[in-house]
C-alpha cells in the first residue's frame, strides 16, 4: 500500500526541535532526507544508549526520532556544501528548518532566495520563540518550554491541607514541548501541501515553539479569560479552580490505577454495582445515597474516593480493570510505556513493530502507526540512518557527482 | 503582493459529529486551515462543554480585565444559555453549527444529503453507533465514493477493547505518559493536570484527515480511518519502549531533572511570592559559569564538588538546596531576564494569567485572536501557532467567528447547501428533526 504522502520529498535540517515532525512525515510516507553536519547531528548524543555505550550510532533517542528517514552529512556552511544544499532544495517539496535562527540567511538562503530556487517549496521554520519579539534570543529546552507554556503550573501534586504547596510544579517527561510543536508543525505542513495543489506556489510557515506549547493546555486559559479564576494543580487530575475528587489510587502490587467518574446518566450506579460485585461498595448502597443531592459536597467525594481506593488496593494493576471497562466504567491501569507491547489490543492493531538493525544483527520493538487506515500504510522502517549512510545514493546517484568529486568533498570535510 | 490570500483547505467540507476536546479539537484545526466544518448537534445530548464553566459573564468590566485587547459586543441583556460556555467557545471556533436529530430516520436521511456534498465525515461516537444507524463506511461510500470517514472510539475500532471508554486521563495512563510524569518513587506519578491526550487526540485527528485529504487530492481515493486516542500517546513513549527492548530497563521518573542529557542544576526552583517557581536548565560549562556569576559568585559554587558537570550531577541534591535557598529570595520574572541575558536557559513556571496578561512574547505573536460570538460578543480565542506567509490561516476559519450558537447555521446549511425550501425546513423543525 502507498503511504499517504507517497510523492512528497522532505529535507530536514533539524535538532530535537524538528526531528519529531520529520519522523511523522516519514511515517506518513514522505521521503524524508535528514541532512546532518559531518560527524552527525548533536541529537546523537542524547541518551539512553544501546547497552549504555555513549556513541553517535547508539543513541536510542536518535533511533526513535529518526526512524524511517534517510540521512546524509553535509557541511552546508562551506561553499560547495551550500551549493549542494541548493540543488537538493530545488528538488524538494518541504524543507524543515529547526536550526538556530538565521543559519540559512547567512548562506544567502532567505525566503526570497529559497522561492527563487524552488517556487513550490514549503519552508517550515521551528524556533524556540519566533524570529522577532522581546524573547527572540531567549534560550530554552524542553523543561523551560513547559514552564513558560503553562504545562508545569497545571501538573504536579496536590497542595497540603493548608492550601500551600510543598512540591514543585512538574514537567512531564520526555520532550513533550517538541512533541506538541512537531504535531502542530505537521498539521501546518500537510495543510500547506494541500493548499499548494490549488495555488501551485509554495509557502513559508513559522512555528514558534513557545506559542505552540502555550496553546496546549486546557481550562486554565478560559478560566482566566472568562472569570479571572486561577486553577490549582493536583495529583493525577486536572488543575481546577478548586481541589477536586481523587481519581488515582494505589494497587495491591504497588502500582497505580485511575477511575474516572462516568458523566453519563447511570454512570454512578454502574460503578456502585461493580464495587458491590467485588464486595467493596462500603455503605454506598444505603438509601440516602440514591438521591443525587446527597452525593454532593466535599465530604461525600472524599468518602467515595476512599471506597474506590479500598477496592483498587485489593487487586493487582492488571487484574480487574477489564471487567470494569466492559461495563463502561472508565478505569485504566497506569502503565509503564514498555508494558504496552504485550497488550493484545496493540498486537491486534500492530501498534508496535519490529525493526531490524542489520549491522547489529538484531531487531527491536518500536512504536509504530498511530492509526489504522484502510487505503494507505504507515511506514514501518527502516531504522534511523547511520551517519552519512545515504551520501553515495544522494550525492552520486541523485545529484550526479563523480566518485572523484565525492572523494574530494570527503577529504575537505564537506560531507 | 496584491494577490488575494487563499485558505489552504478552501473547498473542503467536513461533517463534524464529534464533541468534547479530543473529538471536536481536530476539526477546529482543520477550520483554521480553511475547511468548512459543520458541527452537528442535537439538543437532547449536547456537548458537556456547552454546560461547563467558565461562562461568559454578563458584566462588561470583568471581561475587559480578562485580556489585553478591546472586548466589545457583550450583550448584557441575555440570560445564561447553552451558548455561553467559554471553553466550548474556544474549542469550536471557526465552525458552522447545525441541529440535527441523528436518532430520527428523517434526520439520518438529511445527514446523507450532507454526506453527498462533503469530503470528510468525522465522528467520536461509541464504536457501533454509525453502523447501528445504517451509516457505516459502506453506506457513506455509496453516497460519496471518495468520502474520507474517520472513526475514533477511544481504544480504536479494530481489537478486543472496541467498547472501552477513553478520556484524556485514561489515554495518558495506559500509554505510559502518566507514569513518566512526577517525582521519583516513592512519590506516586503526578500525571497530567490537563487532558494532554485530548489535545493530542485532536492533533492526530487533524493530522490523519489531512494526510487522507492529500492522498485524495493526488489519487482521487477516499478512505476509512480507524483512530484511537491511546495510540498517539504510545507513539510519544518510543524512547522508553526502546530502552526496555534494547537494555531491559524499566522507566523511572526523575522529577524535573534531565534524564538523558546530563544537566545540573535542572529543575523548578522556588521564587519569592506565593507558589512562584522558575525552571532553570544548566547544561554546558559556559552556562554554569554564567549562572554562578548571576548568583553573585557565592563561595559554595567554588567548591570542588561542583567543579564539573559530573561533580554537579553527583551532588545534585545539595546543589538544588543551595540554588533554592538563593532563588526563593528572587522575584521570578526579573530573575528570568537576568539569567536569559547571561545566556542561561530559564523560564518562570507561568500561570494562565501570566501568559494572558504579562508574557510579552505571546502578545507579540498575537496568540489570542479576538473573535466574535453571536450571543456573547467578542472574546479572545487561542489562535493556531503556525504563521503562514501566503495562505490565509487563522482560528476564525471560513466563518471568521468564534464557536457557533446551537443551530446557528441551519439556514445556511439546509437552505443554501442542501437546497431545502423554507416550508421543508419548518416541517423538519416541527417534527423535531432539526
Amino acid at each position: 500500500m502507498d503511504g499517504f504522502l507517497f510523492d512528497v520529498k522532505v529535507l530536514e535540517l533539524a535538532d530535537e526541535q524538528g526531528e519529531f515532525c520529520g519522523k511523522l512525515l516519514a511515517g506518513a510516507g514522505a521521503d524524508v532526507l535528514k541532512i546532518e553536519p559531518p560527524g552527525g547531528q548533536a541529537t546523537r548524543e542524547i541518551g539512553p544508549f544501546y547497552h549504555d555505550q555513549v556513541h553517535p550510532e547508539r543513541s536510542l533517542y536518535f533511533w526513535h526520532y529518526n526512524f524511517g528517514k534517510r540521512g546524509i552529512t553535509l557541511d552546508i556552511e562551506s561553499p560547495p556544501g551550500t551549493d549542494l544544499l541548493k540543488q537538493l532544495i530545488a528538488e524538494a517539496d518541504v524543507l524543515i528548518d529547526a536550526q538556530p535562527l538565521g543559519t540559512l540567511e547567512k548562506l544567502g538562503l532567505d525566503w526570497n532566495a529559497l522561492q527563487a530556487l524552488n517556487p513550490r517549496l514549503i519552508y517550515v521554520v521551528l524556533s524556540p520563540f519566533g524570529h522577532s519579539g522581546p524573547w527572540r534570543d531567549y534560550k530554552a529546552n524542553d523543561l523551560v518550554h513547559l514552564a513558560l507554556g503553562g504545562q508545569m503550573m497545571c501538573c504536579g501534586y496536590s497542595p497540603t491541607d493548608d492550601g500551600s504547596y510543598d512540591t514543585p510544579p512538574i514537567a512531564p517527561q520526555m520532550w513533550h514541548a517538541y512533541h506538541i510543536a512537531g504535531n502542530q508543525a505537521f498539521i501546518a505542513t500537510v495543510g500547506a501541501l494541500i493548499g499548494r495543489e490549488m495555488t501551485e506556489v509554495g509557502e513559508m510557515i513559522e512555528l514558534p515553539i513557545h506559542q505552540a506549547v502555550s496553546v496546549c493546555t486546557e481550562i486554565d486559559v478560559p478560566h482566566w479569560i472568562y472569570g479571572q479564576t486561577p486553577c490549582y494543580r493536583q495529583t493525577g487530575r486536572h488543575a481546577q479552580p478548586a481541589i477536586g475528587p481523587e481519581v488515582q489510587f494505589p494497587t495491591k502490587d504497588g502500582r497505580y490505577s485511575i477511575i474516572l467518574p462516568n458523566p453519563f446518566p447511570g454512570g454512578y450506579e454502574t460503578l456502585v454495582g461493580f464495587l458491590e460485585g467485588k464486595d467493596k461498595a462500603g455503605d454506598l448502597n444505603e438509601d440516602k445515597y440514591k438521591e443525587p443531592k446527597n452525593r454532593r459536597g466535599r465530604a461525600f467525594t472524599e468518602h467515595f474516593a476512599d471506597i474506590q481506593a479500598a477496592c483498587v488496593a485489593d487487586f493487582d494493576l492488571e487484574e480487574i480493570w477489564h471487567e470494569a471497562q466492559e461495563l463502561g466504567i472508565p478505569w485504566s491501569p497506569i502503565r509503564l510505556p514498555e508494558e504496552n507491547p504485550d497488550d493484545v489490543q496493540w498486537q491486534t492493531r500492530a501498534t508496535f513493530s519490529q525493526v531490524e538493525h542489520p549491522e547489529l544483527g538484531e531487531s527491536y520493538t518500536y512504536t509504530g502507526a498511530p492509526m489504522l487506515p484502510n487505503e494507505c500504510a504507515w511506514r514501518q522502517g527502516p531504522r534511523a540512518p547511520l551517519i552519512g549512510e545515504h551520501n553515495q545514493e544522494v550525492f552520486c546517484e541523485q545529484l550526479g557527482l563523480s566518485v572523484e568529486e565525492m572523494a574530494d568533498l570527503q577529504d575537505k570535510g564537506t560531507v | 503582493m496584491g494577490v488575494k490570500k487563499r485558505r489552504p483547505l478552501e473547498g473542503v467540507r467536513i461533517a463534524d459529529l464529534t464533541w468534547l476536546l479530543a473529538g471536536a479539537g481536530g476539526p477546529r484545526l482543520l477550520a483554521s486551515l480553511g475547511a468548512e466544518v459543520i458541527r452537528i448537534e442535537w439538543r437532547d445530548r449536547l456537548d458537556f462543554l456547552r454546560y461547563m464553566p467558565p461562562f461568559a459573564s454578563r458584566t462588561r468590566e470583568r471581561a475587559e480585565k480578562a485580556g489585553a485587547m478591546d472586548l466589545t459586543g457583550l450583550d448584557t441583556g441575555k440570560v445564561q444559555s447553552v451558548n455561553r460556555g467559554g471553553y466550548f467557545n474556544d474549542i469550536n471556533a471557526g465552525k458552522y453549527g447545525i441541529s440535527l436529530n441523528m436518532k430520527a430516520p428523517q434526520g439520518r436521511e438529511l445527514f446523507k444529503k450532507l454526506v453527498a456534498v462533503s469530503d470528510v465525515v468525522v465522528e467520536a461516537f461509541t464504536a457501533e453507533t454509525m453502523q447501528k444507524w445504517g451509516l457505516g463506511y459502506d453506506t457513506l461510500k455509496a453516497i460519496k465514493p471518495d468520502i474520507i470517514y474517520m472513526q475514533q472510539p477511544g481504544w480504536g475500532y479494530k481489537g478486543p477493547y472496541v467498547k472501552y471508554a477513553s478520556y484524556g486521563p485514561i489515554a495518558q495512563a495506559v500509554s505510559g505518559l502518566t507514569e513518566q510524569s512526577g517525582l521519583p518513587a516513592p512519590h506516586p506519578p503526578a500525571g497530567w493536570g490537563f487532558s494532554y491526550m485530548d489535545w493530542s487526540g485532536a492533533y492526530y485527528c487533524a493530522m490523519t484527515i489531512l494526510m487522507a485529504l492529500y492522498y485524495k487530492k493526488r489519487t482521487g481515493k477516499g478512505q476509512y480511518l480507524d483512530c484511537s486516542q491511546v495510540e498517539p500517546g504510545i507513539g510519544m513513549t518510543g524512547t522508553a519502549v526502546l530502552d526496555h527492548a534494547v537494555n531491559g530497563r524499566h522507566y523511572q521518573r526523575t522529577g524535573n531533572r534531565s534524564p538523558y542529557t546530563p544537566a545540573a542544576p535542572h529543575g523548578a526552583y522556588p521564587c519569592a511570592g506565593d507558589d512562584r517557581w522558575i525552571a532553570i536548565a544548566v547544561t554546558s560549562e559556559e552556562e554554569w559559569q554564567a549562572f554562578v556569576r548571576i548568583l553573585g559568585n557565592p563561595d559554595w559554587a567554588e567548591q570542588s564538588r561542583f567543579a564539573s558537570l559530573a561533580e554537579r550531577l553527583q551532588h545534585q541534591d545539595e546543589l538544588d538546596r543551595l540554588v533554592s535557598a538563593w532563588t526563593q529570595e528572587q522575584e521570578p520574572f526579573g530573575l528570568q531576564e537576568r539569567l536569559q541575558a547571561a545566556g542561561v536557559p530559564a523560564g518562570v513556571c507561568q500561570t494562565a494569567q501570566d501568559r494572558i496578561e504579562r508574557d510579552p512574547q505571546l502578545k507579540h505573536l498575537n496568540w489570542l485572536l479576538p473573535l466574535e460570538h453571536t450571543e456573547i460578543g467578542t472574546w479572545p480565542i487561542k489562535d493556531i501557532p503556525f504563521h503562514f506567509a501566503n495562505g490565509q490561516v487563522s482560528q476564525g476559519g471560513p466563518t471568521e467567528r468564534a464557536a457557533p450558537c446551537y443551530a446557528e447555521d441551519n439556514a445556511y446549511v439546509y437552505k443554501e447547501l442542501l437546497g431545502l425550501s423554507q416550508a421543508e425546513i419548518e416541517a423538519f423543525q416541527d417534527e423535531g428533526t432539526i
